[in-house]
C-alpha cells in the first residue's frame, strides 16, 4: 500500500537538516501503524511526505504503486483527495463553517453535488456521534467533538489510507481514549490502512505495529 | 526607538511589499496634493512673473478690465498732480507661425516716454537705434525683440520677422535685440516690443490704449494716488498695482482650484484610509508580540507610541516620495493648464518653469506624516490595549466588538442628522453646504463596515451557488475580517465616489451645454481673429462686418464685442451685440423675465439681460439696477432679463452693441455669426467667406458644427479631470485591494493549507482569493455608486452655490457607472493575481503549522 525507498528529506537553511535519512518503509494495506519518536526525530516529516503535502529530497514513495515524484501538483492532490484522510492535533477545521460544511468540504471540492454531500456528511456525523451537532460551528464545540468532526471529514470518501499527526495529542486523557477507540472502530469496519504519529505510549502500543524513529532514521520496527 | 530597531524593522524587512503598498498609499495622496497645487501655482505664478517683469517700475496701472479705453484718458491721467509718469500700453498675444515658437508677447509702448517706466537693456551698437525714438516712430514696421528669441530663430538686427496682423501676414523689421534677464525674460523671453500706435493698427484696437502704466511722485503715497486717480476717472476705470492682475486670474481660474483643491483632499483621505488599514493589520498580526511585550513590562503608552512612530516613519517616507512624483507630475501638468486656461479665459501667461511652493512642499510633507500618524492613531490605540492574557486568541480583535459596531451606528446617525440640518437649515451655500458634504462623507465611512457585512451576507449564497466551496470561503473570509475589508472598500468607495461626483457634473455640463447651444448658436458660421475662440487679442473693423454682409452667399450678419469686465467683484464677459437680430433668430432658456420684452428693452438699450450664473453668483434679481463699469463711467442698467447662458465659465452680461459703443468708444468687433442663405451649405459658406477675405485679413472661420465640437473639446479638456480621478480610484482599488488579499491571505494560510491538504486543486485556491477580489470590487462599487449619487447632490449644489453659479441638472451618470463595474471587477481580479499565486505556491507544511 505504502512503499518509501531511502526517502531522505533535507531542510536547506542557515545550516542544513536532515529531517529523514534513507528511510525504507513498507505498511502493507489494511494495517494500522504508530509512528513513535523522542521531538525533531522526524514523525511529522515521515506523515507530510506519505501524505504528499511536501516532497522528499531524495528516495521515492509509491502509494498503490503509483509514484509519488512522477506527478503534477494538481495530480497529487487528487491522490490525496482521492487516498488519503488527514487527522490533525489542531483539528484544521474551517472556523466559518458549520460541522457539515468541514465534513462535506473535500467532497464539494471533488464537484459532488450540494445534496449528495451533505448526505453523506450527515452519514459521516453520525458516525462519529455528532449527528446532533450538524449545524454548529467548531467553536462551538468542545476539543475533542472537534476531533471527530476533523475524523469525520479525514473519512469523507472513505479514503484507503488514513493520516493521523498527534490526534489526541491536545485533548485530555478521557477524550483522548475515546477518539482513539472510534479510530479503532473505524480500522476495524472500513479497513483503511491507518498511520498515526504520536508521543503516547497508549496510543501506539494499541496498534498493531510500532515503527521508531531517531534522527531521522528508523530504529525499531514491531509487530504486534 | 529601540523597539523601532528591534520590532519594527524585522516586520519591515519581512512584509515588504505591505510596507510599499502602505508607502505607496501616503505617496498617492501627496503626489495629488503636490501635483496639482503645484500645476496650478505654477500657472499663477507664471502670469504673476510675467506682469511683473513687464511692469518695471509701475506704481499703478489704469485699466478698463481688459476692453482698453480711448487715448484720451491718457490726457487726464497725465494731469493728476500725484502722477508722476504715465505711460499707455498695448499687450496682446501675437501669433508667430514659427514652428516650436508658438506665441509672442507683444508689448506696444510709446518709446518717447516708456523707458522711465521700464529698462531696454540694449545690446552693444543698437542703443543710437532706440536712443533715439524718432528713428523708432519713423518706421512703424519697427520691432525689437529678446536675445533668446533671436537665437532660437537665428535672426539678428535688420532682419524681418512675419507676424499675423488684423490685416493679415505682415512683415516687421528687427530694429534692436534686447539682452536676457529683467524685462527680456518675461513670458519665456518670448517677447517682442514694438511702437504703440502699430500695436493698435496690427490688433485692430483703433485709436484705445488696454493700460496706463503710471508711477506716482516721491511725495504721495501710493493709495493717495489711487484715491487721485479714481476721482479724476470716475468710476468706470480701475486703478490697481500690477500685483492685483494675479488676483484677477486667480479668480477667473478659481473654478479649477477648487476642482484641485477637492480632488487633493480626496486622494490624502484615501491615503488615509491604506494607511488605517495597513496598521489595524499590523496590529492583528502582531497582537502576540504586543502581548509578550505587555507581559514583560511594556506600559500601553510605550505600545502606542511604537506605532505612533512607525506610522510617522512611513509617512515621512512616502511624503518624500510623493513629493518627488508630484513634482514630475506638476511639470506635466502645468503645460497643459497653461494651454487650457489660454483656451479657455484667453489670458496672457505662459508657464516658464514649476513653480515649487515650500510653504506647499512643507505642508506636503506636514500632511502626510500627520495624515500617517492619524490613521495610525485607532490601531494604535487598540494596540496598547491588547490584554496580553488573551493576545494569543488569534481572530477576536479583528472583528468590531458589539459596542464599537453601537458607537459607530450611533455616530453616522448623528452625522447623518447633522447634514440634515445643514440642509433644512439653509445648507444650500456656504459654511452649512460644506459642513453638510462632510458630515455626508464622515457617516458614509462609519457604516461602511456595517455595509460590507450586510452586503457580503447577502452576497453569500450567490457565491456559495456559483462555487459553494470557494464562494462560501471569500464571503466568510470577508466577514471574519471587518476591519481589513472595510478599510480597503472604504477607501475604494470613496474613490469611485468621487468619480461619480465629477463624472456627473461633467455629464449635466455636457447635456446643458448641448442644450444651450441648440437653443443659442445657430449661425451658420463664426468668423472670429483666431481659432481660440475665447482669445480677444485681436479685434476686427466694425466695417469687416459690412463686408461679410455684402457677400452673395451671406444672408444676415450679427456682430459681437466680448470683453471681460470686474462686476460685483467677478470678472464676468460683456457680451455686447445687435439684440433686436440676435433675439429674432434665438431663444435662450429663460429664467427670470419675459423673452420678447427683455429683448425689447435690452435692444433699446434700456436693461441687460444677466447670465443665469452671474445672478446666482452676484445675488443679482430681476429689476435690479446694475453698475458696470467701462471707461465712459459707471454704466446703470436694471437687469430685464435672466437667461441660461454658457458664452463664459464665469458668466456673460448681455447688453445691446449701441450701449458698448457709447460708453467704451469702441466699435470694434471679435466675432461675426453669420447666417447664409438658403440652399447655401456650411463649407460652401465658408470657403467663400476665406476666398474673399483671406489673403487680406487675419480670421479664421468655423461653422456651426466645428464651433459646437471646439466647445465640446474645451469641455472635456476641463473634464480631463474626472478621468485623472479615475486612475486614481484605479491606483487605489489595486493597492486596497493586493494589501487586503496579501493580509487575507497571511492570515488564512493555515485555512487554505487545509483547503489543499483536504483535496483542494490550485485552481480551486486561486478562485477562492479571487472571488474574495471580486467581492471586495463589487461591494466597493455598489456602495461608491450609492456614495457618489450623494457626492453628486453635493457637487451640483457647491457648483451652483459656490463657484460657478452654474444650475445643473440631477444627471446619474449611467454610463460612467457601467464603464466603472466592469472596470472595477478586472482592476480586482488583477489585483488579486499576485496574492492568489503567492497563496498556491507557498509550503502546505508550513501553512498548516502556521498559527
Amino acid at each position: 500500500m505504502i512503499q518509501l525507498d531511502n526517502v531522505t528529506k533535507e531542510f536547506d537553511g542557515k545550516r542544513k537538516v536532515v529531517a529523514l535519512d534513507a528511510v525504507t518503509l513498507h505498511i502493507p494495506k489494511g494495517e494500522m501503524v504508530s509512528m513513535i519518536g523522542p521531538s525533531g526525530s522526524g514523525k511529522s516529516t515521515l506523515l507530510n511526505l506519505i501524505g504528499g503535502l511536501d516532497k522528499p529530497s531524495r528516495g521515492e514513495i509509491r502509494i498503490d504503486g503509483q509514484q509519488m515524484s512522477a506527478v503534477s501538483d494538481d495530480d497529487l492532490t487528487r491522490m490525496r483527495r482521492d487516498k488519503i484522510g488527514f487527522i490533525f492535533q489542531f483539528f484544521n477545521l474551517l472556523p466559518t463553517l458549520s460541522c457539515l460544511e468541514n465534513v462535506a468540504l473535500p467532497l464539494h471540492l471533488r464537484g459532488w453535488s450540494r445534496k449528495k454531500a451533505e448526505e453523506r456528511g450527515r452519514e459521516l456525523l453520525d458516525l462519529v456521534q455528532l449527528g446532533k451537532r450538524v449545524e454548529h460551528l467548531p467553536e462551538e464545540l468542545s476539543g475533542g467533538e472537534r476531533q471527530r468532526v476533523a475524523i469525520a471529514r479525514a473519512l469523507s470518501v472513505y479514503p484507503p489510507i488514513l493520516l493521523a499527526d498527534e490526534p489526541t495529542g491536545n485533548l485530555d486523557s478521557s477524550t483522548g481514549a475515546d477518539i482513539l477507540k472510534l479510530i479503532n472502530d473505524l480500522h476495524q469496519r472500513l479497513e483503511a490502512t491507518i498511520l498515526i504519529v504520536t508521543h503516547d505510549m497508549g496510543v501506539a502500543e494499541s496498534c498493531q505495529r510500532t515503527i521508531r524513529l531517531r534522527d531521522g532514521k528508523v530504529v525499531e520496527d514491531i509487530r504486534r | 526607538m529601540i523597539l523601532l530597531r528591534l520590532l519594527t524593522m524585522p516586520y519591515v524587512r519581512k512584509h515588504k511589499l505591505r510596507t510599499v503598498l502602505t508607502i505607496a498609499g501616503i505617496a498617492l495622496g501627496v503626489v495629488i496634493f503636490v501635483g496639482m497645487r503645484t500645476a496650478n501655482d505654477s500657472v499663477m505664478y507664471g502670469f504673476q512673473q510675467t506682469v511683473d517683469r513687464l511692469a518695471g517700475k509701475t506704481h499703478l496701472q489704469v485699466s478698463a478690465g481688459e476692453t482698453g479705453f480711448p487715448e484720451e484718458v491718457l490726457e487726464k491721467v497725465q494731469a493728476v498732480a500725484e502722477v508722476d509718469v504715465a505711460v499707455p500700453v498695448i499687450e496682446a498675444i501675437v501669433q508667430t507661425g514659427i514652428a516650436g515658437q508658438g506665441n509672442l508677447l507683444l508689448l506696444g509702448v510709446d518709446m518717447t516716454g516708456d523707458r522711465s517706466l521700464r529698462e531696454y537693456d540694449f545690446e552693444a551698437g543698437e542703443e543710437a537705434v532706440i536712443d533715439d525714438p524718432l528713428v523708432f516712430l519713423a518706421q512703424p514696421d519697427s520691432i525689437m525683440i529678446t536675445r533668446d528669441f533671436a537665437t532660437q530663430n537665428k535672426l539678428s538686427t535688420g532682419d524681418k520677422l512675419k507676424l499675423e496682423t488684423i490685416a493679415g501676414p505682415k512683415q516687421f523689421t528687427i530694429r534692436g535685440i534686447m539682452k536676457p534677464g529683467g524685462m527680456a525674460s518675461a513670458f519665456g523671453g518670448n517677447l517682442a516690443v514694438m511702437d504703440i500706435y502699430a500695436a493698435q493698427f496690427i490688433f485692430g484696437r483703433g485709436r484705445s490704449f488696454d493700460r496706463i502704466d503710471l508711477t506716482i511722485k516721491p511725495d504721495y503715497t501710493l493709495e493717495q494716488g489711487r484715491l487721485a486717480l479714481e476721482k479724476a476717472l470716475g468710476g468706470g476705470l480701475q486703478v490697481d498695482s500690477p500685483s492685483s492682475r494675479g488676483k484677477q486670474f486667480e479668480s477667473i481660474a478659481s473654478i479649477f482650484s477648487v476642482g484641485a483643491s477637492l480632488n487633493s483632499l480626496f486622494a490624502l483621505l484615501i491615503g488615509l484610509f491604506i494607511i488605517y488599514n495597513t496598521f489595524s493589520i499590523a496590529v492583528t498580526q502582531r497582537r502576540s508580540e504586543i502581548g509578550v511585550l505587555r507581559s514583560l513590562g511594556a506600559t500601553r503608552g510605550q505600545i502606542r507610541t511604537l506605532f505612533l512612530m512607525e506610522s510617522a516613519a512611513l509617512g515621512l517616507v512616502g511624503s518624500l516620495t510623493g513629493i518627488f512624483f508630484g513634482l514630475l507630475l506638476a511639470r506635466g501638468m502645468a503645460q497643459y493648464l497653461s494651454s487650457f486656461f489660454g483656451e479657455l479665459y484667453g489670458v496672457t501667461q505662459r508657464v516658464e518653469e514649476i513653480s515649487a511652493d515650500p510653504r506647499v512642499l512643507g505642508l506636503a510633507m506636514f500632511v502626510g506624516v500627520f495624515m500617517s500618524m492619524l490613521a495610525a492613531w485607532v490601531p494604535a490605540r487598540a494596540a496598547s490595549e491588547v490584554d496580553p492574557v488573551k493576545a494569543l486568541h488569534k481572530g477576536a480583535y479583528e472583528s468590531f466588538s458589539d459596542h464599537e459596531s453601537r458607537m459607530r451606528l450611533w455616530a453616522a446617525l448623528t452625522m447623518c442628522a447633522v447634514a440634515a440640518a445643514c440642509w433644512f437649515g439653509g445648507g444650500s451655500r456656504g459654511v452649512p453646504l460644506y459642513a453638510g458634504y462632510l458630515s455626508v462623507i464622515v457617516a458614509a465611512v462609519l457604516l461602511t463596515p456595517a455595509a460590507v457585512r450586510s452586503l457580503v451576507a447577502a452576497l453569500r449564497p450567490f457565491l456559495r451557488w456559483v462555487l459553494p466551496v470557494e464562494g462560501a470561503l471569500a464571503a466568510d473570509s470577508l466577514m471574519q475580517a471587518p476591519r481589513r475589508t472595510s478599510a480597503t472598500v472604504g477607501a475604494v468607495m470613496l474613490s469611485l465616489s468621487l468619480v461619480i461626483g465629477l463624472g456627473g457634473v461633467s455629464t449635466a455640463s455636457y447635456v446643458s451645454l448641448i442644450d444651450w447651444m441648440n437653443n443659442v448658436l445657430n449661425p451658420d458660421l463664426f468668423v472670429g481673429t483666431s481659432e481660440q475662440i475665447a482669445e480677444r487679442s485681436y479685434r476686427f473693423p466694425a466695417s469687416f462686418g459690412d463686408e461679410i454682409r455684402k457677400m452673395d452667399v451671406v444672408s444676415e450678419v450679427q456682430n459681437v464685442r466680448t470683453a471681460r469686465v470686474q462686476f460685483k467683484g467677478v470678472p464676468v464677459m460683456v457680451v455686447a451685440t445687435d439684440i433686436a437680430a440676435v433675439g429674432r433668430r434665438v431663444k435662450p432658456k429663460v429664467v427670470a423675465g419675459e423673452r420678447l420684452e427683455m429683448n425689447r428693452l435690452s435692444a433699446e438699450g434700456k436693461g441687460v439681460i444677466l447670465a443665469d450664473n452671474v445672478a446666482l453668483m452676484t445675488r443679482t434679481k430681476l429689476g435690479d439696477i446694475v453698475e458696470i463699469p467701462s471707461p465712459g463711467g459707471i454704466i446703470r442698467l436694471p437687469v430685464v432679463g435672466v437667461t441660461i447662458d454658457y458664452s463664459d465659465q464665469k458668466g456673460a452680461i448681455l447688453m445691446d452693441r449701441k450701449v458698448f459703443i457709447q460708453y467704451w468708444q469702441d466699435d470694434s468687433v471679435n466675432l461675426f455669426r453669420v447666417y447664409l442663405k438658403k440652399g447655401v451649405g456650411p463649407e460652401e459658406g465658408k470657403k467663400a467667406v476665406l476666398q474673399r477675405f483671406g489673403g487680406e485679413r487675419k480670421l479664421f472661420v468655423m461653422t456651426n458644427q466645428q464651433l459646437r465640437d471646439y466647445a465640446l473639446k474645451v469641455t472635456d479638456q476641463f473634464f480631463g479631470l474626472t478621468y485623472m480621478q479615475i486612475f486614481v480610484a484605479v491606483l487605489v482599488a489595486i493597492l486596497g485591494i493586493v494589501n487586503s488579499l496579501t493580509v487575507s491571505i497571511t492570515d488564512r494560510r493555515r485555512e487554505l493549507g487545509v483547503l489543499q491538504a483536504v483535496g483542494g486543486l490550485r485552481r480551486q485556491v486561486r478562485q477562492a482569493v479571487w472571488m474574495e477580489a471580486l467581492s471586495i470590487g463589487l461591494v466597493s462599487v455598489i456602495l461608491g455608486l450609492a456614495l457618489g449619487a450623494v457626492m453628486l447632490f453635493y457637487y451640483l449644489g457647491i457648483i451652483r452655490e459656490e463657484v460657478a453659479g452654474i444650475r445643473l441638472d440631477y444627471t446619474y451618470p449611467v454610463k460612467i457607472a457601467l464603464i466603472l463595474i466592469p472596470t472595477m471587477m478586472a482592476v480586482a481580479l488583477s489585483a488579486a493575481l499576485g496574492p492568489a499565486e503567492s497563496a498556491v505556491r507557498s509550503s502546505l507544511v508550513e501553512a498548516l503549522e502556521y498559527e
